[in-house]
């Protein structure tokens, strides 16, 4: 019973650097990102790719971070811009297209270049005691990795001048511009570091378990759950609904397997876009 | 309507049944063809009722792929495990996808959803049926799927008369498209099409249109779940899913022409052409829908039928009588 609570803790954890990401970008730019966990993909991929050439894994993950930032980057760049000119439903519709678009030509890229490339990164690592059960360390250190990323997040944003005018362009984004903020250098950076953290997702993946050319679209749609279930307005909320679903997930696929859990959790986000579509979460303090 | 106006207004639909039903007899003997040329007549039925939904009412179903599978699976466990007759199995299956299509348009609409959340709600049971087909193992023979020979009726036997079956429901629904946009509700359709507020304020039920047009269309695409799952003599969860379905309609109408009448069978043509091009390269597939839908997005919304009509009647040579965008 720890043991599951445990490993739905740590799901949780690697959930919530998925998750932030394309709640983020889907904050302040207006775009819900459904390429999202094809770019954590391509980091992952990075480091697979770098670690069979003989990189040092420390080398790797950071070049396979910075590559999915790149993706990132390279979409908000180019395709993403169409979008950002225009306002309301109409950016939605566009970036939601688009990015699906995208999905669907990075899922093909990667399999056509990659098809055989995974990435694990399960090094020999000691099991301890915590509370009675075995743990793998790996799975602590991807759990410490992930609160350490949110802990330093949370202070740029409250702590930054960056971080105030992020804040600032999620809550108003004609305000912002009135009170100088340059939202499209703001929204870019944000985008950037969305890209960033789904590779720190990526790597958490293949440390923890296992990471393949084929996962994007399952990262995209955990992340889409995650964000619709937190509300896309408060980082507590993502970080909270992270944890819930990732203990949910860890206890159900226990019980009842994968295929009810799956639908458990879109029915838990149906249900939340029926009763409260600003997320269950959305008001935590 | 005198004689010769209904002469033109039925032209090209008549002529697009004629060429469609033209094609056994081109392509000779050839059963490869022949179902080649059975799921573009499927896919563009599919883009039809696609572009009732988005194009038309703006409602992105993005769950094509799940409505059709689930007539599939209904259609297939009527018929074996209910023992009913083909046609009562196929009403059903027409009327029960009916029915889930207008629940989904209903409660969206009465939540205030926009594009996008219906968007999500749609994507999210698309995942969730595909789930269930493979949780209902002992029904639904999990990920390898069902055999079909030799249920409803035996078309998977019949290729020719098959396809034959598919072109007529293509022009029926054809047929079925161009009459609605010509009666009154024609017009409060191009308006809905436009401006949904000002529709409202001039006295046009949205919801009722909405919801009745997503019940149309739903039903269409569950029917013609199930006669693939005949034609084709095999379906698993695999082939219903977004990459399969969705995309390539979504990319096929986009093609066409959104909003047009012949849009859905002319990107139908269309990309089963490119489709032929790329499939020796296997997941060369993927990329190109992807990108496709990115491409003719940004660049190329207007379609072929548009422009082509545009051209058409700049040269003076014809005048296709194809309701378009005021």
């Amino acid at each position: 019973m720890i043991g599951i609570v445990l490993d739905g803790v740590v799901q949780g954890l690697q959930l919530a650097l998925l998750s932030v990401g394309i709640v983020f970008v889907y904050g302040l730019g207006g775009v819900l990102n459904l390429a999202h966990g094809q770019m954590a993909v391509a980091g992952g991929l990075a480091v697979a790719i770098l670690l069979q050439a003989r990189w040092t894994p420390l080398l790797a993950s950071a070049a396979g971070v910075v590559a999915a930032g790149s993706v990132a980057l390279l979409l908000d760049r180019t395709l993403l811009r169409p979008a950002y000119t225009r306002r309301g439903e109409e950016r939605l519709l566009l970036g939601l297209i688009l990015t699906l678009g995208v999905s669907f030509a990075l899922d093909g890229v990667y399999a056509l270049w990659a098809p055989n490339i995974a990435l694990t990164l399960r090094m020999p690592t000691l099991s301890i005691e915590v509370l009675g059960v075995r743990v793998r360390t790996a799975s602590l250190a991807v759990g410490a990795l992930s609160l350490v990323t949110f802990v330093v997040l949370l202070a740029f944003l409250k702590g930054t001048r960056v971080g105030q005018a992020i804040r600032c362009v999620i809550q108003n984004e004609v305000g912002a511009v009135l009170c100088g903020v340059d939202v499209e250098r703001v929204r870019t950076l944000t985008v950037f570091l969305s890209g960033l953290l789904a590779g720190m997702a990526a790597l958490a993946q293949g440390y923890f378990s296992f990471l393949g050319p084929e996962m994007g679209s399952e990262f995209t749609i955990l992340a889409v759950i995650v964000a619709v279930v937190g509300g896309v307005r408060s980082l507590t909320g993502t970080f909270l609904a992270s944890l819930l679903l990732g203990l949910v997930n860890a206890g159900l696929s226990y019980a009842v397997g994968t295929y009810l859990t799956w639908i458990a959790l879109l029915a838990v986000a149906v249900l939340t876009l029926l009763v409260r579509p600003e997320g269950l979460l959305a008001y935590w303090p | 309507m005198n004689g010769r106006s209904r002469l033109r207004s039925v032209a090209p639909v008549l002529t697009t049944a004629l060429l469609l039903a033209a094609v056994p007899a081109i392509l000779g003997g050839s059963s490869y063809g022949l179902r080649i040329a059975s799921l573009t007549v499927i896919v563009a039925t599919y883009a039809i009722a696609f572009n009732l939904l988005f194009g038309h009412t703006r409602q992105l179903f993005l769950c094509v792929g799940a409505l059709a599978g689930l007539g599939a699976y209904a259609f297939v466990l009527l018929s074996r495990v209910g023992g009913l007759v083909p046609v009562l199995a196929l009403l059903i299956v027409a009327g029960g996808g009916a029915i889930f299509g207008a629940f989904l348009s209903y409660v969206s609409i009465r939540r205030g959803f926009g594009v996008l959340f219906v968007g999500v709600v749609t994507l999210a049971v698309s995942l969730m049926f595909h789930n269930l087909v493979l949780g209902l193992r002992q029904y639904t023979n999990g990920e390898t799927g069902l055999v079909t020979r030799g249920i409803g009726f035996g078309l998977g036997e019949h290729p020719k008369e098959a396809y034959f079956v598919l072109v007529g429901v293509l022009v029926m629904a054809l047929a079925g498209y161009q009459a609605l946009l010509r009666s009154r509700h024609g017009l409060a359709f191009q308006a809905l099409g436009d401006d949904e507020i000002s529709a409202e304020l001039s006295g046009i039920d949205v919801t009722k249109y909405k919801v009745g047009t997503a019940a149309m269309a739903s039903g269409l695409i569950g029917l013609i779940g199930a006669l693939y799952a005949e034609v084709n003599g095999f379906i698993s969860p695999s082939v219903f899913v977004l990459g399969h379905v969705d995309i390539p309609v979504f990319v096929a109408l986009l093609l066409g022409g959104m909003r047009t009448l012949l849009g859905p069978v002319v990107g139908a043509v269309l990309l089963s052409a490119v489709d032929e091009v790329v499939r020796p390269f296997g997941q060369l597939t993927v990329l190109t829908y992807g990108t496709l839908m990115v491409a003719l997005f940004l660049l190329f919304r207007e379609g072929v039928v548009p422009a082509a009509q545009r051209v058409l009647v700049r040269l003076g040579a014809l005048r296709l009588r194809v309701p378009r965008r005021s």
